[in-house]
């Protein structure tokens, strides 16, 4: 036997139900509109990121390739030439991501939005994050001007100089 | 004679009119009429944005479209892949805030 309690409760959890469905389909809409106008401009940029990247690694990789044929004939006070691509391979403090050094500059501009055509990749922590640090509450100890390595913060929160994320960090 | 479209045929007048509007129906209506549906689909619509769980549906959706291709899914796709995940991971505060005002909204229609 259901009481008017219990009625109340089924009830209030269809109309719930209904609501949710409606929103679900709202949101699949939106996200296959975008699909279908080609909107998302990070689907296709990560694929040439990917396909870039590995020609930067294709080229680090490749031993015929010491970088004297490239266009720096640069000679170091050791003799030794610079490869063209900066050959280190990393990752990335924002994404994660495995990015080669001399790609990583333009990974970036996409990465944190700031490149033509880059999307912003919005999510609520990052730009909780963001507000966070550009309203300086008073709690925070944050200060421009101040050198102490406990406050000093990149506005993505990575603290300088306690680590590098390549890990050829050496103690002075 | 071939019908170039397959629907199902017309529902006989007759039958319909022994049909009483489900305690669902009524309420239904009620809701719609009086505009709290509407309000109470933002609210929703908020708190889910809120929470990141409308950020989360997205990624699913973006993750699903990047493997299948852009050109080949369909809404339907995205609608069987999103509503499981959706209803299991709606946050329990959001659910008791809705809960609790369709459930005032109830006692007060009823009267």
């Amino acid at each position: 036997m259901s009481g008017p309690n219990e009625d109340n409760t089924q009830l209030s959890s269809h109309f719930l139900g209904d609501l949710l469905d409606s929103i679900i389909v709202d949101v699949a809409s939106e996200c296959h509109r975008i699909a279908k106008l080609g909107l998302d401009h990070n689907l296709e940029e990560e694929e040439k990121e990917l396909r870039l990247s590995a020609q930067a690694r294709a080229r680090v990789a490749d031993p015929s390739n010491s970088g004297e044929t490239n266009n720096k004939y640069v000679v170091d006070i050791f003799g030794r030439t610079h490869p063209s691509v900066a050959s280190e391979i990393f990752e990335c403090m924002n994404c994660g991501k495995s990015i080669v050094a001399g790609r990583f500059a333009p990974h970036l501009e996409n990465c944190m939005g700031k490149g033509r055509k880059a999307r912003r990749k919005v999510t609520r922590s990052s730009t909780a994050a963001q507000n966070r640090y550009s309203r300086g509450s008073p709690v925070s100890t944050y200060s421009p001007y101040s050198n102490s390595t406990s406050t000093n913060r990149l506005s993505n929160g990575t603290p300088v100089g306690e680590e590098y994320s390549n890990g050829t960090y050496e103690e002075p | 004679m071939k019908h170039s479209v397959n629907r199902p045929p017309t529902p006989d007048g007759a039958e319909d009119q022994g049909k009483e509007p489900t305690l669902q129906e009524i309420i239904n209506i009620k809701l719609i009429e009086s505009g709290e549906k509407e309000r109470l689909m933002e609210l929703l619509r908020e708190r889910l944005i809120e929470c990141g769980w409308k950020d989360e549906m997205k990624a699913l959706c973006r993750a699903y479209i990047k493997k299948k291709g852009r050109n080949n899914v369909t809404m339907d796709d995205l609608v069987h892949l999103i509503t499981p995940k959706g209803r299991a991971s709606i946050p329990d505060s959001i659910k008791t805030e809705l809960l609790q005002r369709i459930s005032s909204f109830l006692t007060s229609a009823a009267l």
